[in-house]
């Protein structure tokens, strides 16, 4: 994009869209929620404006209202002008005749956006259709033409599919599709690539850059990942609590920040320490980071866990799955492990096997020196009491109609029976203080709390019995970065405290940068590699590692740059090779 | 699964499922108090009576071998002979069945052509007048005893109104019971008001459902109208768990039928079930509950079929 810089941001008047003022409120049970208010902004044609912000910012609310998509009780003010229309107070019949046609707009859950009972090619067709008077047949061929231009393999046969016969990557792409098979002026895109795999989204960001550049599509980027605004926007606008707080070129704004919030919310953000485009590596990693202690150094003493050559078969025959196949790794006591790869790659169900949850088609697992396959269910039950779990989704994983106080103190019900209830209370106390939750919250229910709050509940659940194992599966990727960071600092000194063991399973290469101090990098049920983090996830041996780095955007436009150069180098690279 | 093989499963699931249903009914019929001697003799048959016409009957036998003997008849076509009617079960069955699936497919056509429309309408005007209006007689409907709303629908449109007879057509075929389609109108009325209650409602919600789906704003995304959206898109989807439910129904319509061909004197296999009922008469009341559980088991079978139809996901195990 830095190469072939389109039409100036700032043509007077030839904006595709501008808001003007523009104000959201949500009318709820407790009275009316003003969203956003006073937004103004605008996005020139050709031109990238990212939308940053964290959840409830309002970002999306905004792109909604920019498509006219706002759900019925919430009222808009003020202007969005999308090409000459006014959307704002717009009746259907002429919102219809522009969403798809002038604007079109890319999710962020590929998995639900598309009509499961529709195959792929006649809902892009309906999109074609709903504008243009063409055939049905013209249609479904233009659509097969759409299906290529996303990069969709075998098109033809590929129209015929159900949403549920293609991956997520390729879902996005038919939504893409969808976007902009009108050839559209303005494209919106909220969060398109939150869902996918760090490769996928590397793939979609460069179709999406392509497919801009190519017809002049203005585009507005709603996102929370910085890496993601410094790969492909041109200006940036933050959002806070509804309203826009700072706005300017994207190397400003990321690299020289002016307003309070955007400073805290960009050291928030967890940044991947590179080797590679130019040895950029940021300074801000932490001093007493993993691997800060006795560098290289093998951990002495028994594990807490380990796994040795375990395979894991779902099913049997044809459509068995073969989920894991001969991974072996341990975690020892104070140490943090942490279990990296993309989706399907097998990291969760290796942590399932490490609590014990799933018995391993082969191989063996040790908990705290004893063979799980060998011990009974009693014996198996009080080591389980060693071990503390946190799981991804805080709203699942809490039972809404326990209090919080209940929650917590359910693993000493369970583990330690004989305790009575005052000494209950003062133990859920006490971990609460530990995770930095005042005491109130034990008397309220789950869903009174924010998010964060929530995964400090699940957390202080995990914790209560003072375990010598912590398993966390994605225990932040829900959360705002700010939140993740918060958490996470809570994780540390606790381990640091109480020495437990900790297998960290995450998806996000940076956090896992951050805070483990070995790392197990899996891809498709095997360890790809294993090693110090600050060894393996700056200098990897394999090439799939590399490609996975490669992949990660960073928030730092210049840095990224080089680094899409340098990806776009060697995958074109291996592409002639592949020919030749 | 290839479509081949799930019928081949589906199909001798559903055998073992009858060959259940009939140790269950023979074993919970003999439990009943008062033998059918009784029943057929009378109060003042004499003890020696009634032992003489259970050893002409083969109801002196342990029970097992009763059911076996009525097994093997069974597989040669033999219901049996009626205690009380003096004629092979099976005759009866034919003759009868017929009218009450007639009665009992028309009220459930007109049940959910009247039912699946109405709860699209109540959805796209949720909490609107009509949907509160609609919901209101729903309830009405679904909470008032077949055998009432049927006397009620005498009383104002036969007796009050006399638009419609208040006994159904007494033919001997289904030809002949089509031939005054007038007095179809009350019976299938009577049976289709519960359907239109209970399938509106489940209409409505898996309608109110799709409609917040993400594929519905993909769509409005890209330009298709309103009306667009519900036909192609969101009607489909909500067909799926209502057809689901269709298979489960096919008892609840036989149970209705009972009520209803009682009510109006029409002559099907609900009033032959209700008068053998009545007079002990086994073998009817066993021909009859194989022939609505095989009914049953088809109806759901159909309703797995039509799933696979509607749903591919449901065919590549995904759903």
């Amino acid at each position: 994009m830095s190469a072939v810089r389109r039409p100036a941001a700032d043509t007077l008047g030839g904006h595709i869209l501008d808001l003007d003022d523009l104000g959201v409120v949500f009318t709820t049970e407790t009275g009316p929620v003003q969203a956003v208010r006073g937004v103004s902004l605008h996005v020139a044609p050709g031109e990238t404006l990212a939308l940053v912000g964290e959840s409830g910012s309002g970002k999306s609310t905004v792109a909604l209202a920019a498509m006219g998509l706002l759900s019925g009780n919430a009222r808009a003010t003020g202007r969005a002008v999308v090409d000459g229309t006014d959307i704002v107070g717009a009746d259907e019949e002429r919102l219809s005749g522009l969403r798809g046609s002038t604007v079109s707009m890319v999710f962020q859950e590929p998995a639900t956006a598309l009509d499961p009972l529709t195959r792929v090619g006649k809902q892009i067709a309906e999109v074609i259709r709903n504008h243009r008077r063409v055939s049905a047949a013209d249609a479904a061929e233009r659509a097969v033409e759409l299906l290529r231009r996303v990069g969709i393999p075998e098109p033809e046969q590929r129209a015929r599919a159900y949403p549920f016969q293609l991956s997520g990557g390729q879902r996005q792409r038919v939504v893409i599709a969808m976007a902009i098979a009108n050839e559209p002026a303005l494209l919106i895109a909220d969060e398109p690539t939150t869902a996918l795999d760090v490769t996928v989204q590397a793939e979609i960001l460069d179709l999406l850059r392509r497919l801009a550049e190519e017809t002049g599509t203005g585009v507005l980027l709603v996102t929370h990942n910085m890496g993601v605004v410094a790969d492909f926007a041109d200006r940036v606008a933050v959002m806070y609590q509804g309203a826009i707080v700072e706005t300017g070129p994207v190397e400003d704004v990321l690299l020289r920040p002016s307003h309070d919030y955007t400073k805290r919310l960009l050291s928030a953000v967890p940044r991947l320490s590179v080797a590679e485009a130019g040895g950029t590596a940021r300074a801000d990693e932490r001093a007493d980071g993993p691997g800060a202690d006795a560098p290289g150094a093998a951990p002495a003493g028994q594990p807490a866990v380990e796994l040795t050559d375990v395979s894991v078969v779902f099913g049997r025959g044809k459509q068995a799955v073969h989920a894991l196949k001969g991974v072996s790794f341990a975690v020892h006591p104070g140490e943090t492990l942490g279990l990296v790869g993309e989706s399907g790659s097998g990291k969760s169900t290796a942590s399932r096997v490490a609590l014990g949850l799933i018995a391993p088609t082969a191989g063996s697992v040790t908990l705290f020196g004893a063979d799980l396959a060998r011990t009974r269910a009693r014996a198996r039950r009080a080591l389980r009491a060693g071990i503390g779990v946190v799981l991804q989704d805080p709203v699942a994983s809490l039972d809404a109609r326990m209090t919080v106080g209940e929650c917590v103190a359910e693993p000493l019900r369970i583990h330690r029976g004989r305790l009575s209830g005052r000494e209950r209370e003062s133990l859920v106390a006490a971990v609460l203080d530990r995770v930095r939750l005042p005491r109130e919250v034990a008397r309220r229910t789950p869903r009174e709390l924010s998010g964060g709050q929530r995964q400090r509940v699940s957390l202080a659940r995990a914790l209560v019995l003072e375990p010598r194992l912590l398993v966390a599966d994605e225990p932040t990727s829900a959360l705002d970065v700010s939140v993740q960071e918060a958490v996470l600092e809570v994780i540390r000194e606790l381990q640091e405290e109480l020495g437990f063991a900790c297998l960290f399973v995450s998806h996000d290469l940076a956090v896992v940068q951050q805070f483990a101090r070995r790392v197990v990098v899996m891809r498709a049920g095997r360890a790809e590699e294993q090693g110090l983090t600050s060894a393996t996830l700056l200098h990897p041996e394999t090439d799939y590692t590399r490609r996975l780095l490669a992949a990660v955007p960073v928030p730092d436009p210049v840095v990224q740059r080089g680094r899409r150069a340098e990806r776009l180098a060697t995958l074109a690279a291996g592409r002639t090779e592949e020919q030749g | 699964m290839s479509t081949y093989s799930f019928l081949i499963r589906r199909v001798l699931q559903a055998l073992a499922v009858v060959l259940l249903v009939t140790v269950v009914v023979f074993c919970l019929l003999h439990a009943l108090p008062g033998g059918p001697a009784r029943g057929i003799l009378g109060p003042q048959a004499t003890a020696s009576q009634i032992t003489a016409f259970n050893h002409e009957q083969g109801l002196d036998k342990p029970l097992p071998v009763q059911y076996v003997y009525y097994l093997n008849q069974l597989i040669h076509g033999d219901l049996g002979m009626s205690y009380t009617l003096n004629e092979p079960v099976s005759q009866l069955i034919t003759e009868r069945l017929p009218k009450t699936l007639l009665l009992t497919v028309l009220s459930a056509v007109v049940g959910l052509l009247v039912a699946v429309p109405l709860g699209v309408w109540q959805a796209v005007r949720r909490n609107k007048p009509v949907d509160y209006v609609i919901t209101t007689l729903s309830f009405i409907a679904y909470s008032t005893p077949v055998y009432f709303l049927g006397l009620i629908l005498v009383l104002v449109f036969s007796q009050v109104l006399p638009w419609f007879p208040a006994q159904a057509p007494q033919g001997n075929s289904v030809l002949a019971v089509l031939s005054q389609p007038q007095g179809l109108v009350l019976p299938v009325v009577a049976g289709a008001a519960t359907m239109v209650a209970v399938f509106s409602r489940y209409m409505r919600s898996a309608t109110l459902e799709n409609l917040t789906e993400d594929y519905v704003r993909t769509a409005r995304a890209g330009g298709s109208r309103p009306r667009a959206i519900l036909t192609r898109h969101v009607f489909r989807n909500s067909l799926t768990p209502v057809v689901a439910m269709l298979g489960y129904y096919v008892p609840v319509l036989f149970g209705g039928a009972l009520v209803v061909e009682q009510l109006f004197n029409y002559p099907g296999m609900g009033l032959l079930f209700w008068t053998a009922a009545q007079s002990s008469d086994y073998p009817v009341l066993l021909g009859c509950v194989l022939v609505i559980s095989i009914a049953t088991v088809t109806g759901t079978l159909l309703a797995d079929v039509l799933q696979r139809v509607i749903d591919p996901r449901v065919k590549a195990g995904r759903s």
